[in-house]
């Protein structure tokens, strides 16, 4: 008998006369149910996601998000500078000066680049959380093998809760569906010696969100 | 209120004046109080051990003992004791009519405390004690009893005594029924960690309800040639008025 | 590798009781998490209906295990992920060492995994001539020591930073520093080499899920995101009882896992990994395999109240709140599951033949329940296992235990004919108040064992029982 056979035959002995009933309640339970709008969601994030130690710089439009992302780039004195295919980001780092664009593809580029770019495809204003998807470009190492990872964000894709950042992904393997979703909260960390708090272990030390939020604009006087 | 005393082994022999002053501090809230001398162990050290088989049969012999009376409450001051008495019914399931029998007793017994503030709503008793006093909380008495406010609330009002919250004082105190004997040096090794935190709170005396942990803390303390006493509550209840 | 050895819990435990680095390095950890705990739970209003929900998924899931199964692997192998089975750890390994085989010399790269570290798998591996790479901070520190893990979360925790600055001077050649963030960048520099030569990523899982064929993976570092995207080919063992059956019963578990381990609202990353890149144009490994590993489960699945314990999320809270663990830590259960859940978990998929201490390493408390995010009932399951032991009876399929405690058993025999009859209860009490006060307690081993630390209470001069009479015959 196959192994698969053996251990579905096993579990199924092991479940006769046992009733499988659906869970009661419901799986949104202790979601936040405070965030309906717009307002309180970009709130709620930026409040978490400082809590996580991750940055944040809100702008108005792209052409503020290419002006700070030059800022933040240049401050963190990255020459090199890993970037996803995703078209914003080529967009908005084509004014950028002095450096050299690493391609998500070159691996050597990546492991030495000193910052990478990538597109948000979601986030959670309930724990302040980044959902990159990879159906829509290629973030897994340009989020990852930098020690600075900057995350361009819509402010209309900031969603609620995790149950809704789930309802919204599309995870699979076949055709459009994002081969991993990934959710970032914050910097790489790490408190294996003596449980002190080191940031950038594996992964970025440092994350900045860069908040594109035509609100802001209304808004301001 | 007429009540039946559940007095369990260790109070029985080896705190007896915990079992007086329990007898007095019911009387002195209102109660009729009377004792089985039939009464032997609940079994509970038995169950805890692994040994089912003999747990049950005392268990059983317990039910049918305290099923005899017709006192409205079954009052034990022990929250151990209390916890495996309303365990019984579970522990005596598939025993024919048996978990039943169980669950009509364990419906009327209660721990001393919680008998007092929960059940009389009596919380004042009139003691008086000159002494600085911390709460240990027994892990059967708060984990499956819920006694947490109960004995706070009565020793918040005996005069002349302040009781003050050591860290820790959830903490196990390293007891454990069997577990004291198989592990000597572990279990030592927490009690130390329990008696280190109210040690520094500078307190006279350790109270609780449970003889198991009294006998843990009092021995460990007194190997240590600490002179902070181990109460049992009702000692504290019954102090002050000449009982 | 250090041998395991849970059948000398006693011993084992005295041992780490001497050990003050250790001791002081467990009370920070376990203070320090279980205060985070604390914290991160307040907060949460809808704590309890949480952890309702999250035993509820977990009961669901289990009682229809067979279903949750089998639609994983159909929807993981559309996905192109290959699902293979094994039935216990040799199959497991010999799995995983097939595909090495085929890859060479591959350098292999690994993730913190219980079920890896439940097969042994990195023995396996090295005896056949391979070097897995635990990337893990805590769990390479330990790889580079040649030592076990000692928490759950938190590896290396009984290693003090000039313990590991002398390590890695030793093992990697560099300076020896006591500055955890230059030990960090050195463990980065070193690591980061290994990934970017890694050809095989190993990995465990935190979820499977049933509704879309996907592991999830919940770390803070960055190496399972590593391990998971660099490697060409990805091999994930994951326990049967890890599936759940849908996407959005993760928000649940999400909410209840970080907070209930180190008491993060939520660690720094989630990756959800459903299948091998797309085609030449995408990242992420180009082989994907999930091992579906039984070892056992299926048997505890088969009682019916052992059954609970497959809900266990391997948080570690029932670590941090053990009263017992505290003083001891890990190394002492000799077993790669420690704690209240480990004294649980490992006599149900190994048997009591070996484990028979484990039941008795505590002192049922019940911290740990109240801290368990899905309610397992671990003191109930200690004490079920006790009586297994007692009876000599063997959990699932597993071994029976060796020893028959015939001494024990006599006792509680006696004790029980004693407690039987009043008259004879009495007695024997009166007997044992004389016994004692003749000095003659010392004979008895649990009266020695008690004397070990702690003066023993004599027996009053006078019972209660015999004071109450005396009363009555006065009239009170």
């Amino acid at each position: 008998m196959s192994a698969r056979e053996d251990i579905l035959g096993r579990v199924r002995a092991a479940l006769k006369g046992t009733v499988a009933i659906g869970a009661p309640g419901s799986p949104e339970v202790a979601a936040p149910t405070d965030l309906d709008s717009h307002a309180a969601r970009v709130d709620a994030f930026r409040t978490r996601l400082a809590a996580a130690e991750g940055h944040l710089e809100v702008v108005a439009d792209e052409a503020q998000a290419a002006a700070v992302l030059s800022e933040v780039v240049s401050q963190a004195r990255a020459k090199r500078i890993a970037v996803s295919d995703a078209p914003l980001v080529a967009k908005l780092t084509r004014g950028l000066e002095g450096v050299e664009l690493v391609d998500a593809a070159d691996r050597a580029g990546l492991l030495a680049a000193e910052a990478g770019i990538s597109c948000v495809q979601h986030a959670v204003a309930e724990t302040g959380t980044l959902v990159l998807e990879t159906h829509s470009e290629r973030n897994r190492l340009v989020s990852l093998l930098p020690p600075l990872h900057v995350a361009l964000l819509h402010a209309d894709a900031i969603l609620a809760t995790l149950g809704d950042a789930l309802a919204a992904v599309d995870p699979g393997g076949a055709g459009s569906a994002s081969r991993a979703v990934t959710f970032i909260s914050g910097p790489s960390r790490t408190a294996d010696i003596e449980l002190k708090l080191v940031v950038g272990v594996h992964g970025p030390r440092e994350l900045t969100v860069l908040l594109i939020d035509p609100r802001t604009r209304e808004n301001a006087p | 209120m007429r009540v039946s005393l559940f007095v369990s082994c260790l109070v029985d022999q080896l705190w007896p004046a915990a079992g007086a002053a329990t007898v007095a501090v019911l009387r002195k809230a209102g109660c009729a109080v009377e004792f089985d001398p039939r009464q032997t162990c609940c079994g509970q050290p038995a169950w805890n051990t692994g040994y089912t088989k003999d747990a049950r049969a005392l268990l059983k012999r317990t039910v049918a003992l305290l099923e005899e009376s017709d006192a409205e409450a079954v009052v034990v001051p022990s929250g151990s004791c209390t916890a495996m008495l309303r365990h019984a019914p579970t522990a005596l399931g598939g025993e024919g009519s048996w978990s039943e029998r169980a669950a009509a007793v364990a419906g009327r017994t209660h721990e001393l405390s919680g008998f007092l503030v929960d059940v009389l709503g009596v919380e004042d008793l009139g003691a008086r004690l000159e002494r600085r006093v911390s709460w240990h909380d027994a892990c059967h008495g708060l984990r499956e009893l819920g006694l947490r406010e109960q004995p706070r609330r009565l020793l918040k009002n005996v005069s002349g005594c302040e009781l003050v919250e050591a860290p820790g004082c959830e903490e196990c105190c390293g007891f454990g029924g069997t577990f004291s004997a198989k592990h000597p040096e572990l279990s030592v090794a927490m009690s130390d960690e329990k008696i280190e935190a109210i040690e520094a709170t500078g307190v006279d005396a350790v109270v609780s309800s449970d003889a198991g942990c009294l006998m843990q803390l009092r021995g460990r303390l007194e190997a240590r040639g600490s002179s902070i006493e181990a109460l049992h509550i009702a000692e504290v209840l019954a102090s002050g008025r000449g009982a | 590798m250090t041998h395991l050895h849970p059948e000398r819990f006693g011993e084992n435990a005295r041992a780490a009781l001497g050990d003050e680095v250790l001791r002081g390095a467990l009370r920070k950890a376990t203070g320090l998490f279980g205060r985070q705990r604390g914290a991160a739970v307040a907060e949460m209003p809808e704590w309890e209906a949480l952890r309702e929900r999250a035993r509820a998924v977990k009961a669901e899931a289990l009682a229809s295990l067979d279903v949750q199964l089998e639609r994983f692997e159909e929807r993981a192998t559309a996905n192109g992920i290959q699902v293979r089975w094994a039935r216990d750890a040799t199959e497991a390994c010999e799995q995983v060492k097939a595909i090495a085989e085929r890859l060479g010399r591959p350098t292999i790269v690994k993730s913190k995994s219980m079920a890896t570290e439940e097969i042994r798998l990195n023995e396996h591996l090295e005896q056949a001539g391979h070097r897995p790479v635990e990337t893990d901070l805590g769990e390479w520190i330990i790889q580079l020591a040649g030592e076990t893990p000692s928490h759950i979360i938190a590896p290396a925790i009984h290693k003090t930073k000039r313990q590991v600055g002398e390590l890695f001077a030793e093992k990697l050649g560099i300076p020896r520093s006591e500055d955890e963030r230059e030990l960090t960048r050195a463990a980065r520099r070193a690591l980061r080499h290994s990934f970017a030569t890694a050809e095989l990523g190993i990995t465990g899982a935190n979820f499977a899920i049933a509704e879309t064929g996907s592991i999830l993976l919940i770390e803070n570092e960055g190496n399972i995101r590593l391990a998971t995207s660099m490697p060409r080919v990805l091999v994930a063992l994951v326990g049967i009882e890890k599936v759940i059956p849908r996407l959005c019963d993760l928000q649940v578990f999400l909410r209840l896992l970080p907070r209930s381990g180190t008491g993060q609202r939520l660690t720094s990353y989630q990756s959800l990994i459903s299948g091998p890149r797309a085609g030449s144009g995408d990242e992420g490994p180009e082989e994907m395999i999930v091992i579906l590993l039984d070892n056992g489960r299926s048997s505890v699945l088969a009682d019916n109240s052992l059954r609970e314990s497959l809900a266990c999320i391997r948080c570690g809270a029932c670590l941090n709140a053990c009263p017992v663990y505290r003083q001891i830590g890990g190394h002492a259960y000799g077993s790669v599951y420690a704690g209240p859940i480990g004294s649980v978990i490992t006599p149900g998929l190994q048997g009591l033949e070996k484990t028979a201490e484990l039941p008795f390493a505590s002192s049922l408390c019940g911290a740990c329940r109240e801290v368990c995010p899905v309610k397992i009932d671990l003191p109930a399951l200690l004490t079920r296992l006790r009586a297994d032991v007692v009876e000599g009876r063997a959990p699932g399929q597993g071994q029976r235990p060796r020893r028959p405690r015939r001494i024990e058993k006599a006792a509680f025999a006696f004790w029980r004919w004693l407690a039987s009859d009043p008259v004879r209860w009495t007695l024997s009490m009166r007997v044992a108040r004389l016994a004692q006060r003749a000095g003659l307690d010392r004979l008895l081993p649990p009266a020695r064992a008690w004397r070990k630390g702690r003066a023993l209470r004599p027996f009053a001069p006078r019972s209660f029982r015999e004071r109450w009479k005396e009363d009555d015959r006065r009239g009170r």
